[in-house]
């Protein structure tokens, strides 16, 4: 247990450390030493725990007392900040936000839940295990990469800033100066603080202390968003703010209900179990719904998805962090937790619709942008979306598809982030179109992206293959229009994949390699990455049998003490083949072990053939491209046309804005999915009254 | 999906598809010339076209586009041999997508304005029928209870008789499947339809060889999926298969030839709405069975 104490406090006292120290010299090993020693104490933890079943610790009376009111003074700094912040910014709105706020995180604090006893305080399960790992692994690895990373940005910022100082400063706009200031000891904290407060998310069983890292996400994203301080940066860093602060209402409003005199629970694990005891509806139907909104806003799912591609603002490892290992995926955390209460009642269906919409309408949201992380963002709402849906189905196998969802997500994502943000220093854009010939210019980078993008969207790799578990469960369960919004969803997502990779992937015949200015920092993350989603792809049968299903039956057989009626319901309404049955033995994955291991032999062998291909030199061209004319020069696709004078030949992927186009389709998919979620808590809210 | 017949299907399938695939083309050729009015070449000349292309200087643009179709044609024998070995439906249709995946890569790789072209039309044609197709697997396991393909040979009555709707949404995208017209966007066998070559512009000789057997394997792959709607647990069944495969290929050589080319936007429109209406009335239709056996 000590080792969790380890975790929280490490990257916090590491941010400390870097908020003092302005050397970039002494920096740089700092953060390289903080990120290692995390990444080792989740690899320890992991040893330790992530083959045993779950424990769960009360933390003795006057430390857990301590710690209790230090959660409520971060919550209240927290708010406060926004407050200032807002005043400052005269955003209103926010101001309002954070005040009501601070208001009910005090009532909750000194009214109701004073006089919840809280059993036990932390918890350590696979589960926790496993995103431990995604946050020590993924998150550590990004803020290695921030080292070069963030070298090249400053840099660019200070020479961007000394060639426009004049114009500025005749408009009278802020000086740029400003801008350029090297605030970098402020990002380098804020990204560790983010580390810390994922690991209090992912271990706290107590409901007030897990919000308090909620509170903290939200506020260090909101610092990162901003971090370059423009105008753009600044509103999106608001927008965000914004967004989350209702989700954190609903969270507090969800507290507040539960600490009430009818419920008395302000545990995560006896939350679960009280509410899959009663099927998910009566007294718990309200403040799940609440802590599912939370949830929403956190995973930006539809109609809160533009704060997530608003945060593109922010330098790439802010995005990669949030995308990939915090963040957004405390959201999808939170309703994977709580998957149990939502299985087959009122609440899971308005989970699995708002998931289900998002994941369409951002898979073809995405085919209309041209800008890489908007893609990469559009990508990232869609995936989320799928696990929520699959949380919300609530099944034992539809979570088995949404943790795979999750682990390959992070990984994957991380890769494709991290890729584009060093492109963007090299090729000075990250608009795909601008990634023509890359594969030339940055052959290794390239291959990588490549990579990364393989393991988004196609067999033998893990998201595929989690999403091939969707639909079985899907199907299993009966969930016709979910199937179909998979169905669709799936092609859409084909066609952005496919555009890209085929862009990344052409070979153009001349051009010269610009790679060698990478900085090894990036590419040790990069390296890291890859080996991961290349090495989860293959060791997927055995992660599943050895981590995830054992997770999954212990949740099904109780939760520290109470019995669960998870399995019950599962198999009484559903009793189909592949249904899991309680016992642990007999609990199974929605993929049968020899279809896994088949997927697992195909990812092998592309990997070694693909290895085998890229290390040797390839063939010179035999012949050049065909232009419609004669051909001058095949890099620049330059021709003689049939005038006798020269054409050069361009071509752009598509990206069918008139169909696909977000002025088509943002405000509807928004309102469809808002109708959803009303319609939901009204039926949920007269269910409340005891109609349901 | 034993070792056995995994393996048995890997023999029969590696060496017959090809076999059969090139008659069929061969008979899709010697049928189209009559439809219009010609005599046509030998059964045998989509053999001696690929023998030709083989033997041709292998001249490429650049270093990884032979690559790129060997693996496409490699996971086209794989799923096939997922299919005919009985395997997971599910997992077939991934490995094939995969296939579909590298032939579009290869095309991409050529960085030639209209090969890119090409594969964007296969890009919009891959989204226009991979609904169906996941739709098609998930309505299998509605009517069966298993993503088994084997699961046919156990069945009382053929699948079509289950899936009628479901049959009929497959045979519009099959039209896309095995590159006829109307909805041979990205590559065709008529010279008239085509954009210079297509998503091929840039493949020739050996390469491009192997693109048309991977077009035979993919073929009679398809033709399974046609089978496996009317095979059950008779012998009354082989002739029937029979039959209804070689109809069905001849319906779609007639509407090769009936039909021009249309714009991408009417294909993914079409298939998409003939997949949504077709699948959900079946799904209900399945739902009332259900409830009345």
């Amino acid at each position: 247990m000590v080792i969790v104490g380890f975790l929280i406090t490490l990257p916090l006292l590491a941010a400390l450390l870097l908020l003092v120290v302005r050397n970039d010299r002494v920096r740089a090993p700092l953060v390289i030493g903080a990120g290692s020693l995390t990444m080792l104490g989740s690899l320890a933890l992991a040893v330790l725990y992530l083959f045993s079943p779950g424990i769960y610790v009360k933390i003795p009376a006057p430390y857990s007392e301590i710690i209790s009111y230090a959660t409520v003074a971060v919550s209240c700094i927290c708010c406060l900040y926004v407050l200032v912040k807002g005043a400052r910014n005269s955003k209103p709105l926010a101001v309002f936000l954070a005040a009501l706020q601070l208001v009910f995180v005090l009532i909750l604090e000194f009214g109701a839940a004073h006089d919840v006893e809280v059993k036990n305080d932390l918890y350590i399960d696979q589960l926790s295990v496993i995103m431990a790992l995604v946050i020590g692994i993924i998150g550590s690895g990004i803020c290695i990469y921030a080292v070069g990373y963030m070298r090249d940005f400053q840099h660019h910022l200070e020479q961007h800033a000394a060639t426009h100082h004049h114009a500025r400063l005749d408009s009278g706009y802020q000086a740029l100066e400003h801008h350029a200031k090297d605030r970098r000891h402020i990002f380098f904290a804020l990204m560790f603080v983010f580390l810390s407060a994922m690991y209090m998310i992912v271990f706290s069983n107590n409901l007030t202390w897990l919000l308090c890292g909620w509170e903290v996400t939200t506020v260090c994203s909101f610092a990162l968003i901003g971090y370059t301080r423009t105008r753009e940066a600044i509103d999106n860093s608001f927008r965000q703010i914004v967004m989350n602060l209702i989700g954190g209402l609903g969270f507090v409003m969800a507290l507040m209900l539960l600490s009430s005199h009818d419920i008395k629970i302000l545990e995560l694990d006896r939350l679960i179990a009280f509410g899959s005891l009663n099927g998910g509806i009566g007294l718990v139907g309200l403040p799940v719904l609440l802590l599912s909104l939370a949830g929403f806003t956190k995973a930006a799912q539809m109609p809160f998805q533009s704060w997530l591609l608003g945060a593109m603002v922010a330098p790439t490892p802010t995005s990669a962090l949030l995308h990939s290992s915090t963040k957004v995926k405390a959201g999808v955390f939170i309703l994977i937790k709580l998957a149990p209460v939502f299985a087959f009642n009122l609440n899971g269906l308005v989970v699995i619709l708002v998931g289900g919409l998002t994941f369409f309408f951002c898979s073809a949201l995405a085919i209309s942008q041209s800008n890489a992380k908007r893609v990469l963002a559009y990508s990232t709402v869609a995936n989320l979306g799928l696990i929520v849906a699959c949380a919300g189905v609530g099944t034992p196998e539809a979570v088995w598809a949404a943790i795979f969802l999750l682990i390959f997500h992070a990984a994957a994502k991380s890769l494709l982030f991290c890729c584009v943000g060093t492109a963007e220093h090299h090729i000075a854009s990250r608009d795909i179109e601008d990634m023509d010939a890359i594969f030339t210019r940055l052959p290794r980078l390239a291959l990588l992206m490549a990579l990364g993008m393989f393991c988004m969207f196609i067999a033998p790799f893990g998201m595929l293959i989690s999403k091939w578990a969707t639909i079985v469960t899907m199907v299993d369960t009966g969930n016709i229009p979910l199937l179909f919004l998979l169905a669709f969803g799936s092609a859409l997502t084909f066609v952005f994949w496919a555009k890209w990779l085929g862009k990344v992937l052409a070979v153009a015949q001349g051009g010269s390699n610009t790679e060698h200015h990478i900085h090894k920092s990036e590419w040790f993350a990069l390296g890291l990455m890859s080996l991961l989603a290349v090495g989860l792809a293959i060791g997927l049968p055995w992660v599943s049998e050895g981590v995830v299903v054992p997770y999954l039956s212990a949740v099904a057989s109780g939760f520290s003490g109470d019995v669960s009626s998870w399995a019950e319901i599962t198999i009484s309404t559903y009793s189909l083949p592949g249904a899991i049955v309680g016992e642990n033995s007999n609990l199974r994955a929605a993929i049968g072990f020899n279809d896994l291991l088949i997927m697992a032999t195909i990812a092998l062998a592309l990997i070694i053939v693909f290895a085998i291909k890229f290390l040797r030199r390839p063939k010179e061209p035999t012949s050049s491209i065909y232009l419609g004319g004669v051909g001058i020069d095949s890099s620049k696709r330059s021709f003689i046309n049939a005038l006798s004078t020269t054409s050069v030949s361009t071509q752009r992927n598509w990206y069918m804005e008139s169909l696909f186009g977000e002025k088509v389709m943002t405000s509807f998919a928004n309102v469809l999915v808002i109708a959803v979620m009303v319609l939901g808590a009204i039926a949920i809210y007269v269910g409340f009254g005891g109609v349901l | 999906m034993t070792i056995i017949s995994f393996a048995v299907a890997l023999v029969g399938f590696v060496i017959f598809a090809p076999v059969l695939g090139c008659l069929l083309a061969g008979v899709d050729r010697i049928v189209s010339a009559r439809l219009q009015g010609r005599v046509g070449p030998v059964l045998l000349q989509p053999y001696y076209d690929v023998r030709k292309l083989l033997a041709k200087e292998n001249r490429s643009v650049n270093g990884y586009q032979e690559f790129y179709i060997v693996l496409s044609l490699a996971f086209a024998i794989l799923s096939g041999v997922f299919f005919f070995a009985g395997g997971n439906f599910l997992l077939v249709l991934f490995v094939l997508t995969l296939s579909s995946l590298f032939f579009i890569i290869a095309a991409y790789s050529a960085r030639s304005p209209y090969a890119d072209a090409g594969a964007q039309r296969e890009i919009i044609q891959i989204a226009s029928y991979e609904p169906m197709t996941i739709l098609l697997c998930v309505t299998f396991f509605m009517a069966t209870n298993t993503f088994n393909v084997s699961e046919v040979f156990n069945r009382d009555l053929p699948l079509v008789a289950t899936l009628p709707l479901v049959f009929a949404a497959f045979l519009f995208i099959l039209t896309i499947k095995l590159r006829k017209s109307p909805f041979d966007l990205s590559y065709s066998h008529h010279a008239h339809q085509e954009l210079v070559k297509g998503i091929t512009t840039e493949m020739s000789g050996r390469t491009l060889a192997l693109v048309e057997i991977t077009h035979w394997y993919e073929s009679i792959l398809f033709m399974g999926w046609v089978a496996l709607f009317f095979i059950w647990n008779t012998m009354l069944a082989i002739p029937v298969v029979i039959i209804a495969v070689l109809l069905i290929y001849f319906l779609e050589v007639f509407i090769d030839n009936t039909f021009a080319r249309v714009k991408w936007q009417a294909m993914l429109f079409w298939s998409w709405t003939v997949t949504i209406i077709c699948c959900l009335l079946n799904i209900i239709y399945l739902i009332v069975l259900g409830y009345l056996g």
